[in-house]
């Protein structure tokens, strides 16, 4: 039997080609030449963006606040490039892997989209990526904050990933941080969720590090409603301190539920930005009032006056204040994202030409842009963001009170 | 091979004289009985002895190490027992429900676990004005409504789903069961949204009672309570009316009833009903003690429940319930007192495998359950 | 549902009291559970229907259809008692409805928020939405029955061309892809479609000429059918298709084989030896993850082996945990078999996902950078290659598989599945049966397993729900149990369709649910069943 590497029918080398085609190689299409494709935009066509977020589930308000923050940054340019109409399409992650793979790969089958925005979860960021990597999208991150994305080993995959979001490694070393400002002693507490497991790992070496101890390391499943047992255990230890960085559901079962432990009765609880949504204080009622939790510094007087104007304008646009902590985001996602392409798009007799490799390469190396939650510098990994923390504490457990800097107000 | 057969041939054996002589001494009754095993066993049944020995030894094991590491005082060992005896109360209104309907029309209910999601949210619809008023009568009626949903639902999906087969062995039924399941927990997440709803808060079941070492909410006291009333009333309905006796014919024999003169359906409708009812009740006094539901929470609550059901036998109904308490014993001891004891990283993530271990290990070595079914016919 | 038509005697205002109370009820369901508003972004007919309001008017239609089928009344009363039927339920759905706006409910249920039920009553309010609702619903339900009492030639026409208008409307993106390639260019999509998603009219002409030529074409050809002819056509869209759309039709069909693999796993068990298996996601488990480890170049990789080198190690672990939980679980009979392998593979996940797995297969973390198969030392990187080999896996298994039904042991399988006793008793070894029917279960779901982890590059554990198993359980029930093309058409119907359907992403299950039941009560040998011979009554 013939080596199939001897193979010289032309018919079998087609056939193998086809098979084994690479969606993206070097090409040529008007004056752009690139190693990734080259996306080419007639006269009056679109230009198409791919989004993915997550838009429905227990975590949607993570997603729609985002793609809000998206919608008013496009508003903002008026909706158009250069004469040609911008069109995002949105899918939906649903804040899992799998969404994320599901909805990556419906992205991935459009090859007129230039870029994409999204995910909202970092689950759906390591599945979701390196799908649309094999296709060569460019790909900026809204919400996902696991350190893994941005890691040295993150791997080849996610080369065309950088995110406008922070990075939980500052957010676990910030969260530890404060907590030893008023204690010695810790727990740590996850739901099994990606963002869960290490956002934890992060705050306990760092606890660590900083001469604290960690007396507990307890994890639950995300759909688990008796957290009782679990914490009557953390309870024996006696913490100064809980660490929880739970979703919204096993957070709400969690403040309700610690109360009846008599263990905890002198330990503080510490949460994360995932429930600093009204669902929050639907779920959890009275409870949630005086819970704290480690977020973004949303104050006017951190983030300037155009952060001020962007809320008035969110306001007028959708009769609401923002509904979680992803909206500017959303907005300086879609802000790096244009002035990446404004630097590598070439026009020709009305047409676009857009290279990806070129794209990519000057989305990661955007400098100094002035987006509305800071100054946003990527590095080589492509983390952009330099964010500033603060501590939030919920002052009313009625939903309908929601509201950035009343309830929850700023502490620290 | 199967329990049937075997039974068949040990009595051909007992019968042919081959028995072992009552004169002879204990060793060598022993090793007679033993070879006698050995002679009618298959490698099946040493894989399984096997697996026996080598459950035992990691139960024991994990219990003396973690019993004995003085991780816990004596007052969390008794927070413990009240945070299983309340999950366990509700367990056993569940599983009342299977055993129940095992009983009269030997099918799996799958659907169950839904029924107790819709008890729970038909108790939410009058939750709010009810139980900001403060009166008791308000919190009866939140239990009554969510009672009443439940067999509504029950009724209707026996109506729907099951009633068309006859029970003939095939999967039809279950995959309906099945089918119903995901119809509730949509229709329920349609109807009330995708995230956790809040019940409020029944300001007369705030705080607690001291009692010794431990002090038990207020809540968990009237659920325990409440679920014991509960299974009292079932417990004379089934013994003592009309209605429990036709249940308990239907459950003997379901031709022989009809020759009576009992209208079977009638009968399945109403223990339907009955099962529904218990799991409204439970569905309503869960969402007292968590506060929050949603539409998904059902489906591993239905499990349990029929974990329960299996522990106690099934079709025996005080054998469910004892099967709940201990069930919901065994979630809250179980990962303390044996996963610890090996060092196992965050032992409460596994606690639902405790009870799915549990269920497992219950099917395979003891099918009957711990106090025996209740069912004359074990065949279908 | 469950009104059986025509007591006899009953007066025919009976019968429309019934049939219009039950739409009604059935009318304000949907717009309660959210459907309503979830379809009515979708337009179907140039900006004149949206789909929730088509949904809306197909229960009115049904209640019509329903009515004038009642042999025992007069045809005069027949006409009545289907009007009345509409104009019930229309009045019961304005009411309800109505009621619902007034009180403000919105805290509670939250599809009936204010914009859902103006859009949901037509924007009217009061008697004037009273009057339009009934007005259009009896309109309807007439036209329903109208339809009903045509000749059935003219009947299947109209209603295949109804069918093709739907089909055209929802699965635009695969019409467009398709056509695109064959047409070369886009220039025709403006005209067929408006930019809302509908069809315009001159599409839904197209569509109604379409349906009509299919109508004409089953006729034709309909004496000639065989069940083999099928097969072939079926194969023949199966391979051309993906190649002439594009890469996220590919993908979808690449989902359909995952599951139509596990599906006939399934049906192994199940279809031919009668094991309710719950757990089946399991196995896929344990496929996926031996793969991963085995070639993924992260930290926890075991080896670096290709995939054609794993494949074999992964599909032999599969098969080595279908012994290891077969072998105790086995003996256990019937619908306790069900809720025995439900929790083996609800452990399963959640030792995959725990803190104390994490160190060995990644927690929570997942595994990620697993490769993609390689064919000559090009890596299959495509979507349409990634399908191609998935389709080529689904045709030798599903080949073994068919071998297998015809062979002794599965003769030896239905015997045991149609009367264990009677099988006992003639000598055969049931344990041994069983277990070679779980183990061969078993190994086919761990061949999907395998090829999920390659084809998406990672795996977590999060994908590993119940949800798969179920799904994997309601295809082939719908298919029909024992059935091998049955699988790859459930497969489809239930993996392939919600994909292209986006509003069906939320309800998916809750359509699951209804399929089931009905098709279990209406149907109960599946869409394509399996012949006769490997059935039982």
């Amino acid at each position: 039997m013939a080596s199939l590497a001897m193979i010289k029918h032309p018919a079998a080398i087609v056939a193998l080609a086809l098979l084994t085609a690479l969606p993206a190689r070097a090409e040529t299409k008007g004056p752009v030449t690139d190693d990734n494709g080259v996306v080419e935009i007639p006269e009056g066509e679109p230009l198409m963006i791919g989004s993915f977020l997550a838009l429905t589930g227990a975590d949607a308000a993570l997603g729609i606040d985002a793609r809000r923050g998206i919608e008013i940054a496009l508003d903002r340019v008026g909706a158009t490039y250069k004469g040609h109409p911008i069109e995002i399409s949105f899918e939906d992650e649903t804040c899992s892997p799998e969404g994320g793979q599901t909805a990556a790969t419906r992205l991935a089958s459009n090859d007129q989209l230039v870029a994409i925005l999204g995910p909202s979860c970092s689950g759906a960021a390591r599945a979701g990526v390196p799908i649309l990597w094999q296709h060569k999208f460019p790909v900026v991150g809204v919400g996902p904050t696991s350190p893994t994305l941005t890691d040295p080993a993150r791997g080849p995959d996610f080369v065309g990933f950088v995110r406008v979001s922070f990075n939980d490694n500052a957010t676990g070393k910030f969260a530890a941080s404060y907590a030893l400002k008023g204690a010695k002693t810790a727990a740590t507490l996850h739901d099994g969720s990606t963002y869960g497991q290490q956002i934890v790992r992060t705050f306990e070496a760092e606890f660590k590090a900083q001469g604290g101890t960690i007396v507990a390391e307890e994890a639950v499943g995300p759909t688990d409603t008796d957290l009782r047992p679990v914490l009557t255990r953390i309870g024996t230890k006696k913490p100064d301190l809980l660490f929880a960085p739970l979703y919204v559901a096993a957070g709400a079962y969690l403040v309700r539920q610690r109360e009846e432990v008599d263990g905890l009765k002198n330990t503080k609880l510490l949460a994360t930005d995932p429930i600093m949504a009204p669902a929050f204080m639907t779920a959890a009622g009275k409870a949630a009032v005086d819970v704290k939790m480690v977020g973004i510094d949303f104050r006017p007087e951190t983030l300037g006056p155009a952060y001020q104007k962007f809320v008035e304008t969110y306001k007028s646009k959708y009769g609401e204040a923002p509904i979680a902590g992803f909206h500017a985001y959303g907005y300086d996602a879609l802000g790096v994202l244009m002035a990446a392409i404004d630097k590598v798009a070439v026009e020709k007799d009305g047409e676009l030409f857009i290279g990806r490799d070129a794209l990519n390469k000057a989305i990661h190396a955007t400098a100094g842009y002035e987006g509305l939650t800071g100054k946003l510098t990527c590095d080589h990994l492509g983390d952009c963001a330099s964010p500033v923390y603060a501590v939030w504490q919920f002052t009313s457990g009625d939903a309908a009170s929601y509201s950035l800097g009343t309830n929850p107000k700023r502490v620290d | 091979m199967n329990d049937d057969t075997v039974i068949a041939r040990r009595q051909n054996v007992d019968g042919s004289g081959h028995g072992p002589s009552r004169s002879g001494n204990l060793l060598s009754w022993l090793s007679d009985a033993m070879s006698e095993w050995r002679r009618r066993s298959t490698w099946v049944d040493h894989v399984m002895l096997g697996l026996r020995i080598a459950l035992l030894i990691i139960v024991v094991a994990g219990l003396t190490r973690s019993l004995t590491s003085n991780e816990y005082s004596a007052r969390d060992w008794a927070s413990f027992a009240v945070f299983g005896l309340t999950l366990g109360s509700i367990y056993a209104l569940v599983s009342l429900g299977y055993t129940m309907v095992y009983g009269v029309l030997r099918m799996i209910n799958f659907a169950h676990g839904d029924v107790f999601t819709t008890g729970a949210f038909g108790g939410l619809i009058v939750a709010g004005p009810f139980i900001e008023s403060g009166s008791t009568v308000g919190l009866i009626g939140v239990l009554v409504a969510g009672a009443s949903t439940s067999a509504a639902i029950a009724v209707l999906i026996e109506r729907v789903a099951y009633r068309a087969f006859s029970r003939s062995g095939s999967p039809a039924p279950l995959i309906c069961a099945i089918g119903a399941s995901f119809v509730l927990q949509y229709t329920i997440r349609g109807l009330f949204g995708t995230g956790s709803r809040a019940y409020p808060d029944v300001a007369a079941l705030n705080g607690a009672i001291s009692l010794g070492i431990v002090q038990i909410p207020l809540v968990q006291l009237f659920v325990i309570a409440a679920a014991l009333l509960a299974m009292a009333v079932l417990h004379v309905i089934v013994q003592h009316t009309t209605l429990g006796t036709s249940m308990r014919a239907v459950a003997e024999d379901r031709e022989a009833a009809a020759l009576m003169g009992i209208n079977s359906d009638r009968v399945v409708t109403l223990t339907f009903m009955v099962g529904g009812t218990m799991a409204g009740v439970a569905g309503v006094l869960y969402a007292l003690v968590f506060k929050q539901i949603h539409a998904f929470m059902g489906f591993t609550l239905g499990v349990k429940g029929f974990a329960a059901a299996v522990l106690g036998g099934i079709g025996n109904i005080p054998g469910a319930m004892a099967g709940g308490f201990l069930l919901g014993l065994s979630e809250s001891f179980g990962p303390a007192a044996l996963l610890s004891g090996f060092g196992i990283p965050a032992p409460y993530q596994l606690k639902d495998a405790i009870a799915y271990g549990l269920l497992v290990m219950i099917l395979i070595f003891r099918p009957r359950g711990i106090f025996g079914e209740r069912l004359s016919v074990k065949r279908m | 549902m469950s009104i059986s038509p025509g007591q006899s005697g009953s007066p025919w205002w009976h019968l429309a009291l019934k049939a219009g109370a039950v739409c009604g009820f059935t009318g304000v369901y949907i717009v309660g559970v959210g459907v309503f508003s979830a379809f009515g972004a979708r337009s179907v007919l140039a900006h004149a229907v949206s789909l929730g309001q088509l949904l809306l008017l197909a229960v009115a239609f049904t209640g019509g259809w329903y009515a004038v089928s009642n042999r025992q009344l007069k045809p005069f009363e027949r006409w009545l008692a289907s009007a009345g039927t509409g104009l019930l339920a229309g009045l019961s759905y304005a009411a309800v409805l109505l009621v619902a706006r007034g009180a403000n409910v919105q805290g509670l249920f939250v599809a009936f928020n204010q914009p859902t039920l103006s859009a949901a009553l037509l924007g009217q309010s009061g008697a004037g939405a009273i009057a339009a609702l009934a007005g259009l619903a009896s309109v309807t339900a007439l036209a329903g029955a109208a339809i009903r009492q045509c000749p059935s030639a003219v009947r299947r026409t109209i209603l295949a061309a109804a069918v093709a208008v739907l089909f055209g409307a929802l699965l635009r993106d695969l019409w467009v892809s398709l056509f695109s390639t064959l047409l070369r260019g886009r220039w025709w999509v403006s005209t067929i479609y408006v930019s809302s998603g509908g069809l315009t009219w001159v599409g839904a002409g197209i569509a109604v000429l379409a349906g009509v030529a299919w109508q004409i074409a089953h006729y034709l050809i309909g004496q000639r059918r065989t069940p083999m002819i099928d097969v072939v056509i079926l194969m023949v869209a199966a391979l051309l298709v993906p190649l002439l759309t594009n890469a996220f039709v590919a993908q979808v069909m690449l989902l359909v084989g995952l599951y139509a693999l596990m599906g006939m796993g399934l049906n192994i068990e199940l279809g031919l030896a009668g094991l309710l298996d719950l757990g089946f996601v399991a196995f896929f488990a344990i496929g996926a993850y031996a793969t991963a480890l085995l070639t993924s170049d992260s930290p926890l990789a075991l080896a670096h082996l290709s995939f054609w080198e794993a494949l074999p190690v992964a599909i032999l672990c599969a098969a080595a945990g279908g012994f290891i939980f077969g072998l105790p679980v086995l003996r256990v009979r019937g619908d306790y078999l069900a809720l025995a392998t439900l929790g083996l593979g609800e452990i399963v996940r959640i030792i995959v996902v725990s803190d104390m797995a994490a160190p060995a297969i990644g927690g929570a973390q997942g595994i990620v950078g697993i490769p993609r198969p390689k064919l000559i030392d090009h890596p299959m990187v495509s979507q349409l290659s990634l399908y191609y080999l998935t389709f080529a896996l689904a045709c030798l298994v599903a080949f073994a598989a068919w071998r297998l039904q015809h062979s002794p042991v599965g003769r030896a399988w239905t015997a045991a599945r149609d009367d264990e006793d009677v099988a006992a008793t003639l000598g055969l070894d049931l344990v041994r049966s069983k277990l070679r029917a779980y183990v061969l279960g078993a190994a086919f779901a761990g061949v999907a397993g395998a090829l999920f982890a390659t084809t998406l590059g990672s795996v977590f554990p999060q994908s590993l729900r119940l949800d798969v198993s179920i799904n994997v359980l309601a295809l082939l029930v719908i298919g029909g149990l024992g059935s091998l093309p049955g699988v790859f058409v459930g497969s489809f119907i239930l993996i392939g369709l919600p994909e292209f359907l986006r509003e069906f992403g939320e309800y998916r299950y809750l359509f699951y649910g209804f399929v089931l039941i009905l098709v279990m009560r209406v149907r109960p040998q599946g869409l394509w069943p399996a012949p006769l011979s490997a059935r039982h009554g």
